[in-house]
C-alpha cells in the first residue's frame, strides 16, 4: 500500500532529482510538446490585434503571444540578443530577411511547394520568385509577404497641393518659405535614405566623398529648418492637422491613413515624380513575415503563415488598428472585395499604383554606417 | 598571526572558509547571487561591449579604446550638456515647488496629508507617456490652453509646446513624487523643540528655517535631489514627447545607438559614461549625508 512519507528530506531529495532531469533534458521534451498548442509572434502593430489573432486562436484552440515591435533594428537587436528561443514568427521590412537575418541564422525558410503557389494570387509586383521573400541564392523561401506603402512624406493638401509636392518632390523641406514649418518623423534609417534623395543621391548604393558631403548639407538643412522632431506619427497627423507644421519629412500611407480614415483627408502621403533611384523619387517598403530560427519552434507558425493569406483575414491585417495599409493579396478579388470606398481612399488606392511606379524598393545602404553618424550629429547640433 | 582566540571570536566562526555557517552570509548568498547575476551582470555585460570594436553584436573580438576615442572627439557633449542641465534645472524647481508643500504635509495638514499623499502617488499608476501626452493636448496650437485664452480673451499661446521649457515641465511633473516624499521624511525629522528653543532665544521666522529647519531636513533634501537629478539625467520620454527634441538628451543618443545606429558598443560606452558621471555625483553627494542617522540607527 502507497504510504505518503514526504518530509523535508525527501522534499529536498525529489526536487534536487527533477533540477537533474531537468539539466539532462527531460524537461525540453515537455515543453516542446506543449508548444504544440503555443505560438509567439513578434510583429509591427497589426499582427498583434485581437482581431486577426482570436479568430486563429479559436480554430486551432492555441495560446498565442504577440508583441509589437517598434523598429526593425530593435527586433532584429532582440533576435540577435537570444530571444530566437522565445519567438516564432517575425515580421519586419523586406531587406531585413535576406540581407542580415537569413545569413545570421536567425530565421528558417519554409516549404516552397506550400507557401510559393499563394504569391501566384497578390498583386502582380509579387508574382513568384519575388525576389525580397528569397534567400541571395535564390533557393529558399525566408518568408510571405502582405502590408506594404510608399513611404516619403506628408503633407496637408490644404496648404500644400499633392501636384506641387510630387512635382518638387523633396525640395519641398529645402524651401525657405517652409523653415519652422515642418516636422521631421524620427524614422532615423528611413531620414537617412530621404536625405540621401533630397540631396540627389541615390541612397542605396556606394557613395562617392562628393555624394556623402550632398548628404551632410542636407542632412543639416533639413534639422535646422524643423519645428519638430518626434517617433511619434500620432503626434505628427496632430501637429498637422492643428496648423502647427505643413507637412512632415519621412512618412507616407502607414503614417497618414488613420488620420485619412477619421476624416482627415487633407492628410496625404506624397510620393515623389522623379528623383535619384534611377530616375525613381520614391521608395516602398514591403513587410515579411518569417519564421523566426527558434530550437523548439512552433508547429502553428506555418499555419500562420497561411491563415493570413484569406482574404477576410488579409483585410484584417489591412485594417487592424493602429496604421491602414494596402496588401499584397488586393490581387485576388475576393480580397478587393472586403474594402469599400472610404477604406480604399484611407490608403490612397487611388494614386497607389503611380506611387508604386515612382519608387525604389526598400533596401540596405552601404554606407548606412557612416551616414548614420553624420546624421545623429546633425540631429544633436541642430540649430533650435 | 598567532595567540588563542578571545571567548567572543570562538563563539562565531570567522574566515572565508567558515562563511557558510554564519546565518548572515548564508541567508545572504541566494539574494547576492541573484542581485549579481540580474544586476551587475548586465552592468558587465555593457562594460564589455564598450570595450569592443564598433558595430560588432559579440564580445569575442579583441578590446578597443575606438569608441570612447569617437565619442569624446564627436558633439556627444551637447547631450550630456543638455542632459545635465536640464536634470539640474528640474531638481531646483521641484525643491522650490515641493518644498513648501512637504512642509504642509509633514507638520500642518494633518490627516488631509494622508490625502495629499494619495493624490500626488496616484499618477504614478498611469503610463508616463499618457501623462505626458495629456499635457502635449494642453499646451497643443489650438490645444486646451490656447483654445480656451483665445475662446476667453483673445490670446494666443500657441508657441509652448516643442520648447526648452516644456522639457523641464515634463521634468517636474513627472518627477514630483521622487522629491516631494524624501522632503516630508526629511521635514519631519526636525524636532519641534529645536525650533521652539531658537524661537525663544529671538531666532525670527527666517532664521529658524535657515538655521533650524533646512539644515535638519538636509538628509530628505539630499536624497529627493539625487533621486529626482538621476531620475531626470537619464530620461527619454519628456524631450521625444514635449520637447519635440528640440534638444537631444544623452538617453536619446543611447537609445539611438543600440537600435538605428545597430552600434551596440557606443551605446555601451555612452551608458558607461552616463552610469559613471550618476555615480560621481551620488558619490559626491553622499559623502554629506549619513543614512544610518536617517534611518534611525545612530
Amino acid at each position: 500500500m502507497y504510504r505518503n512519507s514526504l518530509n523535508r528530506r525527501n522534499f529536498l531529495q525529489q526536487t534536487g532529482l527533477w533540477a537533474a532531469a531537468a539539466a539532462a533534458g527531460g524537461l525540453p521534451t515537455l515543453a516542446n510538446a506543449a508548444r504544440e498548442k503555443e505560438l509567439n509572434i513578434y510583429c509591427w502593430e497589426g499582427y498583434n490585434s485581437d482581431d486577426v489573432l482570436d479568430p486563429f486562436r479559436r480554430e486551432f484552440d492555441a495560446k498565442v503571444r504577440a508583441e509589437g515591435l517598434t523598429s526593425d533594428p530593435d527586433a532584429v537587436n532582440r533576435l540577435r540578443a537570444g530571444e530566437t528561443a522565445v519567438w516564432d514568427l517575425i515580421n519586419v521590412n523586406n531587406p531585413w530577411a535576406r540581407e542580415m537575418m537569413y545569413p545570421e541564422g536567425l530565421i528558417r525558410p519554409l516549404p516552397r511547394e506550400r507557401f510559393e503557389p499563394m504569391f501566384e494570387n497578390m498583386m502582380p509586383a509579387f508574382h513568384p520568385p519575388y525576389p525580397w521573400a528569397m534567400d541571395k541564392s535564390g533557393e529558399e523561401l525566408l518568408g510571405m509577404t502582405q502590408r506594404f506603402g510608399p513611404f516619403n512624406f506628408v503633407v496637408n493638401t490644404d496648404k500644400i497641393s499633392k501636384a506641387t509636392a510630387e512635382d518638387e518632390g523633396f525640395n519641398v523641406f529645402l524651401d525657405s518659405g517652409m523653415q519652422g514649418k515642418y516636422g521631421v518623423l524620427t524614422y532615423d534609417n528611413w531620414n537617412i535614405y530621404h536625405m540621401c534623395v533630397t540631396a540627389g543621391v541615390h541612397p542605396f548604393k556606394a557613395h562617392t566623398p562628393e555624394e556623402i558631403e550632398a548628404f551632410t548639407v542636407a542632412c543639416k538643412q533639413i534639422f535646422n529648418g524643423a519645428k519638430i522632431l518626434t517617433d511619434d506619427l500620432v503626434q505628427m497627423n496632430l501637429a498637422l492637422i492643428n496648423g502647427e507644421i505643413d507637412a512632415y519629412f519621412t512618412g507616407g500611407t502607414y503614417t497618414a491613413s488613420s488620420a485619412r480614415y477619421d476624416g482627415a483627408t487633407q492628410v496625404r502621403g506624397i510620393t515623389p515624380k522623379s528623383g535619384p533611384m534611377d530616375g525613381k523619387g520614391g521608395i516602398v517598403w514591403i513587410e515579411l513575415t518569417s519564421v523566426v530560427n527558434n530550437p523548439e519552434v512552433s508547429p502553428l507558425a506555418e499555419e500562420f503563415l497561411a491563415y493570413i493569406q484569406r482574404p477576410d483575414i488579409s483585410k484584417l491585417v489591412a485594417f487592424a488598428e493602429g496604421t491602414y495599409n494596402p496588401v499584397s493579396q488586393m490581387g485576388d478579388p475576393a480580397v478587393m472585395g472586403q474594402f469599400d470606398a472610404d477604406e480604399l481612399d484611407a490608403i490612397q488606392w487611388d494614386s497607389l499604383e503611380e506611387e508604386m511606379a515612382n519608387s525604389a524598393d526598400y533596401d540596405i545602404n552601404p554606407d548606412y554606417a557612416e551616414m548614420y553618424e553624420i546624421y545623429s550629429a546633425a540631429k544633436r547640433e541642430r540649430e533650435a | 598571526m598567532s595567540g588563542r582566540p578571545a571567548a567572543s571570536e570562538r563563539a562565531a566562526p570567522t574566515g572565508v572558509r567558515r562563511w557558510w555557517r554564519r546565518p548572515g552570509p548564508l541567508c545572504a548568498f541566494p539574494v547576492s547571487l541573484f542581485l549579481l547575476a540580474g544586476f551587475a551582470g548586465p552592468l558587465v555585460i555593457v562594460l564589455a561591449y564598450s570595450f569592443m570594436p564598433p558595430r560588432t553584436f559579440s564580445l569575442r573580438q579583441a578590446p578597443t579604446l575606438e569608441n570612447f576615442a569617437s565619442v569624446i572627439s564627436d558633439s556627444y557633449y551637447l547631450s550630456f550638456f543638455w542632459s545635465l542641465f536640464l536634470a539640474t534645472t528640474a531638481v531646483l524647481i521641484l525643491f522650490l515647488v515641493c518644498y513648501p508643500i512637504a512642509y504642509g504635509m509633514a507638520k500642518l495638514f494633518g490627516r488631509w496629508a494622508n490625502l495629499v499623499t494619495a493624490l500626488v502617488a496616484l499618477p504614478l499608476l498611469i503610463s508616463e507617456n499618457i501623462r505626458l501626452f495629456g499635457w502635449v493636448l494642453v499646451l497643443l496650437k489650438n490645444g486646451i490652453l490656447d483654445g480656451t485664452l483665445q475662446q476667453l480673451f483673445g490670446v494666443s499661446v500657441s508657441g509652448l509646446l516643442y520648447t526648452v521649457p516644456a522639457i523641464v515641465l515634463g521634468l517636474v511633473y513627472v518627477y514630483l513624487p521622487f522629491m516631494l516624499f524624501p522632503l516630508v521624511i526629511g521635514i519631519s525629522m526636525v524636532p519641534e523643540s529645536l525650533k521652539e528653543a531658537a524661537a525663544d532665544l529671538g531666532a525670527s521666522r527666517f532664521e529658524i528655517f535657515r538655521e533650524v529647519e533646512l539644515p535638519l531636513s538636509m538628509p530628505g533634501i539630499m536624497i529627493g535631489g539625487i533621486l529626482s537629478f538621476i531620475l531626470a539625467l537619464g530620461s527619454l520620454a519628456e524631450s521625444k514627447i514635449l520637447g519635440g527634441q528640440t534638444v537631444i538628451m544623452i538617453a536619446d543618443d543611447i537609445e539611438s545607438a543600440f537600435t538605428f545606429a545597430q552600434n551596440w558598443p557606443k551605446g555601451s560606452v555612452l551608458s558607461v559614461l552616463l552610469i559613471a558621471l550618476s555615480g560621481l555625483i551620488v558619490v559626491m553627494l553622499f559623502r554629506n549625508i549619513d543614512l544610518d542617522r536617517i534611518i534611525g540607527r545612530r
